[in-house]
C-alpha cells in the first residue's frame, strides 16, 4: 500500500513535469504566432501572463511586461515557482523522494530532463534558440511519460501521476480559453479572428488535431466546443475528466470522484455557441474553481495521513 | 592515454595486480593483456562514456560544506581490483567467524555481561562506552542477532597480510556503489567479462531482503519491509533509495511512522494506517526514537524502542549495536572470538594500543610520529592523526588529547596499504586502497563476493573517505580455473 507522503509527492511530480511542458508549448506557440502577427502591432505580454495566472508574481519583479521579462520569468527565473525550470527542478527533486516506486530510468531521464534544461535554459531566452531548446525540454519530458507508460504497472503510483497530469493539463487548457476571450475582443469579426483562434489552438498543441477532425477554419465557437468537450483530444477538458475518472476509478475512496462528477455534468451544460459569445471567462473560472475543489478533495481522501499531527487509531481504518 | 602496465611506478608496497613493472600477478594476466591492446582513444571515450552514465543515473552522494551541500558525482576508477577465489574463501570464512563473535558480545553485554565477569573483557571500557543504550538492556531480538548487517573494513599490509581495520554496525554504507560499480564495468568492458570468471555481486538486495524478512514478527504473512531514511538531504540517500527499490520495500522517513498504543508499527498510506514488520534504519540509534534517546529528534518515531522490546517489530540493526563499534572494543575482538567461540580468528586485527593502559599510552605518546591515532567513536575518517604526515603542532595536540580522555583513544603502526593501478590525470599510478564487504546475519549468514573497493585518488594519501577524496573499484574475485 502506497504511503500517503509518496502518493502526494507523485501527484505534485506529475503536476509540475505536465506544466512544464504545457508552459514550454505555449512559450513556443506565441513566438511562432509572433512572427505572424503584422509589424507594429503589439502583443499582449500582460495577457500572456495572465494565461498563465502569473501576472501578479511578475509584477513583483518586474515594471514592464516585455517580451524579454516575461520570457525570462517563464522560462528560467526561479523565484517564479511555475517557470519551466523551476517546475523541472522541482520534479527531480520530488523524484528523488520516490525513486523507489518508479521504474530505475525514469529518474535518470527525469534527471536528464534536469540537467539539460539547467544548461540551455538561458539560450532559451533568444528567439533563435528559443525554439529549439524548449522543443527538445518538450521532447525529452514526453520521453519521461513515454516511459512510465511503457514500462510502468498501472499501480496506485501510475494513478498518482495520472491523476496529477490530468488535473494540471485540465487547468491549463481552461486558461488558454479564458484569456484568447479578452485577447479575442478587440478582433471581434475582424481580419485576425481566425489567426488568433488559430493560435489558442497552437499554444494547446490541438491544431493538427482540430484541422483533421473540426475544420481547416478556426472558428470561436468551433474551437471553445473542441477545447471543452471533445471526447478524443488528449487535452480537452472533458478528456482530462475522463482520464481522472478512470485513475481515481483504481483508488479507494468516492469524495474526488464526486468532484470529477460535478465539473463534468458542468461541461454536458455547455454549449460551445453561446460560450463563443458571452460567458467564456465565468465557465472557465468555474472549472478552473471545480479543479482546485477536486485538487482539494484528492488532498482530503489521499494525502491526509501525511500531514496528521496527532493520530488516534479512529481516525483511520485499519487495515 | 594507455594503461601500459610495463611502465607502472610500483610504491614498494603490495601491489594489488603487479608483482613489478611489467609483471602482472597471475590472476590480473588478462587484465593487463586487455589494457595494453585498449587505443588510448577508445579508453577515453569509454571513461567519457562512464562518467556521463554515473551523472545521468544521479549516482552521488553529499558534500557537507559551508557553501551549502554539494551533490557530487561518485568517482569511479576503471581498473577493477582482483582477488582469487581461495584467498576470499579464507577472508569470507573469517568475516562471518568475525560477526558471529560480535553477535554473541552484544547479546552478552545486554544480559548477563558473562565476558565482563570472566575479566576477558574490562568493565571500565564498557563503562565508558558512547554508544551503549541502557534502553536495550534485556531485549531479545530474533536469533539473538543484534547486528544483521556489518560493514568490515580490511586492508593489506606491505608483506600480503589482510588485517580487518574496523567493524561497521551501526549504519554502514556503501553497498550501493558496490552494486553500480559493477554494473558500470559492465556497461564500460564487456569484454573483459568474457576473459574472466567474476563471481557476481548483484544477488545482494535479494539476501538483504531475506535476512529482513526473517525478521518479521508475523511468520505465516509476506512481511512489510522499509528502509527508515533521515531525508534526502543525508549524504546516503541515494543508497537509502536504491536499497528500498532493489528490493521493492518502502523508503519511509520517521514521519510516515505512527506507534499505536498495542505496540505496532503503522505506515501512514493513502488508505489508512498499515502495520509495518521490519524496519531496515538508516538512521543512528540516538534518534530513532524521541521518548527514549535524543527528544529533540525528528528524524525517529516516538514509541519505536517500545514496539522493538515487545518483538511487535523487527528493527536492523538492533538499537544498541553500536556498542560493538568502538575502536577500543574492536581490539578486543580476536578475545571475543577465543572466548565465544573457542576459536582462533581466521583474520588478524591490526596490532592496537589502547591509551587507557598505562603502557600503551607511554608508548603511543612516544611514537606520535609513526602511528595512526583514532578516536574511540568517529567514522568517517574524521579526528584522525596520521603520524607520519602530521605537524609537531598537531602531535602536541593529539597528545593533550589522549592525556585528557585516554579511553577515546587508540594507536595502530602506519600500515603501508596495497595499491592498485589507476587511471590518474596522465598515467597509470598506484593508488592505494582499502576493502569493505559486507555481512548480513539473521537466521543465515551472507557475505558480498568482494565488497567495495574504496581508493585514496591522492597521490601517496591512506584516506579512502568519499568525503574526503576517495573514490572506487569494482572488485572483482574471480574462480582459480584460469
Amino acid at each position: 500500500m502506497m504511503l500517503a507522503r509518496v502518493a502526494e509527492n507523485l501527484y505534485w511530480m506529475a503536476r509540475y513535469l505536465e506544466r512544464a511542458e504545457d508552459t514550454a508549448r505555449l512559450v513556443n506557440a506565441t513566438t511562432l504566432m509572433l512572427m505572424d502577427m503584422p509589424r507594429g502591432a503589439s502583443f499582449g505580454w500582460e495577457d500572456l501572463l495572465k494565461v498563465v495566472g502569473l501576472s501578479e508574481p511578475f509584477h513583483q519583479f518586474y515594471d514592464e511586461a516585455s517580451e524579454s521579462a516575461v520570457m525570462s520569468f517563464l522560462i528560467q527565473d526561479e523565484r517564479n515557482p511555475s517557470s519551466i525550470f523551476a517546475c523541472v527542478r522541482h520534479a527531480r527533486e520530488n523524484t528523488r523522494t520516490f525513486r523507489e516506486v518508479l521504474p530505475r530510468e525514469s529518474w535518470e531521464w527525469v534527471n536528464e530532463l534536469y540537467l539539460y534544461t539547467s544548461t540551455h535554459k538561458s539560450s532559451a531566452l533568444d528567439r533563435r534558440k528559443r525554439l529549439e531548446v524548449l522543443t527538445e525540454i518538450i521532447r525529452r519530458r514526453q520521453a519521461v511519460v513515454g516511459l512510465l507508460s511503457g514500462t510502468m504497472s498501472r499501480d496506485e503510483a501510475f494513478q498518482f501521476m495520472r491523476i496529477g497530469r490530468n488535473v494540471e493539463r485540465a487547468d491549463m487548457t481552461s486558461r488558454v480559453l479564458d484569456v484568447s476571450y479578452a485577447v479575442n475582443l478587440p478582433f471581434q469579426g475582424g481580419q485576425f479572428t481566425d489567426l488568433v483562434w488559430m493560435s489558442v489552438l497552437h499554444a494547446l498543441s490541438a491544431h493538427q488535431m482540430y484541422r483533421r477532425h473540426v475544420g481547416v477554419h478556426a472558428k470561436g465557437y468551433k474551437v471553445v466546443h473542441y477545447l471543452l468537450n471533445d471526447s478524443q483530444f488528449p487535452r480537452s477538458v472533458r478528456h482530462c475528466l475522463a482520464e481522472l475518472q478512470a485513475a481515481l476509478g483504481e483508488l479507494p475512496g468516492d469524495g474526488p470522484q464526486r468532484q470529477v462528477m460535478s465539473l463534468i455534468r458542468a461541461l454536458d451544460a455547455a454549449d460551445g455557441r453561446k460560450l463563443a459569445q458571452t460567458g467564456l471567462h465565468e465557465f472557465c473560472d468555474h472549472v478552473q474553481a471545480g479543479l482546485g475543489e477536486l485538487s482539494d478533495a484528492i488532498g482530503q481522501a489521499y494525502f491526509r495521513a501525511a500531514h496528521a499531527q496527532s493520530l488516534s487509531q479512529k481516525q483511520f481504518n485499519l487495515a | 592515454m594507455k594503461i601500459d602496465c610495463g611502465h607502472y611506478p610500483l610504491m614498494g608496497g603490495f601491489d594489488e595486480l603487479l608483482e613489478a613493472p611489467g609483471k602482472p600477478r597471475s590472476r590480473a594476466d588478462g587484465l593487463c593483456d586487455y589494457f595494453a591492446t585498449l587505443a588510448p582513444a577508445e579508453l577515453e571515450a569509454r571513461h567519457r562514456a562512464v562518467d556521463a552514465a554515473i551523472m545521468a543515473a544521479g549516482i552521488t552522494f553529499t558534500v557537507y560544506s559551508e557553501a551549502g551541500n554539494i551533490d557530487r558525482a561518485w568517482p569511479f576508477d576503471v581498473v577493477p581490483r582482483i582477488l582469487a577465489k581461495s584467498e576470499w574463501d579464507r577472508i569470507e570464512a573469517g568475516l562471518k567467524q568475525r560477526l558471529r563473535a560480535l553477535n554473541l558480545f552484544i547479546d552478552d553485554i545486554y544480559h548477563e555481561q558473562k565476558i565482563v565477569k570472566g575479566g576477558v573483557f574490562p568493565a571500565d571500557v564498557l563503562a565508558d562506552s558512547k554508544n551503549f543504550r541502557a534502553a536495550c538492556v534485556g531485549a531479545n531480538p530474533p536469533f539473538g542477532v543484534w547486528a544483521h548487517i556489518c560493514g568490515t573494513d580490511l586492508v593489506r599490509d606491505a608483506d600480503g597480510t589482510v588485517y580487518v581495520l574496523e567493524d561497521n554496525l551501526r549504519v554502514p554504507s556503501g553497498v550501493s556503489y558496490m552494486l553500480e560499480n559493477r554494473q558500470l564495468m559492465k556497461k564500460l568492458f564487456p569484454e573483459l567479462f568474457a576473459r574472466y570468471d567474476v563471481l557476481p555481486v548483484d544477488d545482494y538486495p535479494a539476501a538483504l531482503y531475506d535476512m529482513l524478512a526473517a525478521l518479521s514478527p508475523r511468520e505465516d504473512e509476506r512481511p512489510e519491509i522499509a528502509v527508515l531514511t533521515p531525508g534526502i538531504y543525508n549524504s546516503a540517500y541515494f543508497e537509502h533509495s536504491y536499497l528500498a527499490q532493489q528490493m521493492g520495500a518502502h523508503l519511509v522517513e520517521g514521519s510516515d511512522l505512527v506507534v499505536l498504543d498495542d505496540d505496532c508499527v503503522y505506515m501512514k498510506t493513502i488508505e489508512g494506517l498499515m502495520r509495518l514488520d521490519v524496519i531496515y534504519r538508516r538512521v543512528d540509534d540516538d534518534f530513532i526514537d524521541p521518548e527514549v534517546f535524543r527528544p529533540d529528534s525528528a528524524l525517529g518515531v516516538p514509541g519505536l524502542m517500545r514496539a522493538w522490546k515487545a518483538g511487535k517489530v523487527g528493527i536492523a540493526n538492533a538499537p544498541g549495536s553500536g556498542v560493538a563499534d568502538d575502536k577500543v572494543v574492536y581490539a578486543y575482538v580476536p578475545k571475543m572470538i577465543e572466548y565465544y567461540l573457542n576459536e582462533e580468528a581466521v583474520l588478524p586485527n591490526v596490532p592496537s594500543y589502547l591509551c587507557m593502559h598505562d603502557d600503551d599510552r607511554d608508548y603511543v605518546l612516544a611514537n606520535l610520529d609513526k602511528l595512526v591515532v583514532k578516536p574511540a567513536n568517529e567514522s568517517g575518517g574524521y579526528g584522525m592523526l596520521v603520524g607520519p604526515k602530521s605537524t609537531p603542532e598537531e602531535r602536541a595536540k593529539f597528545a593533550e588529547l589522549i592525556a585528557d580522555n585516554p579511553r577515546n583513544y587508540m594507536a595502530q603502526p602506519t600500515l603501508s596499504l596495497s595499491t592498485v593501478p589507476t587511471l590518474c590525470e596522465d598515467a597509470i599510478e598506484p593508488r592505494h586502497v582499502d576493502l569493505r564487504p559486507f555481512i548480513l546475519q539473521s537466521k543465515d549468514f551472507y557475505v558480498t563476493r568482494g565488497g567495495l573497493t574504496r581508493v585514496a585518488l591522492r597521490r601517496g594519501s591512506l584516506v579512502v573517505n568519499s568525503s574526503q577524496g576517495g573514490g572506487s573499484k569494482d572488485t572483482w574475485v574471480i574462480g582459480d580455473t584460469r
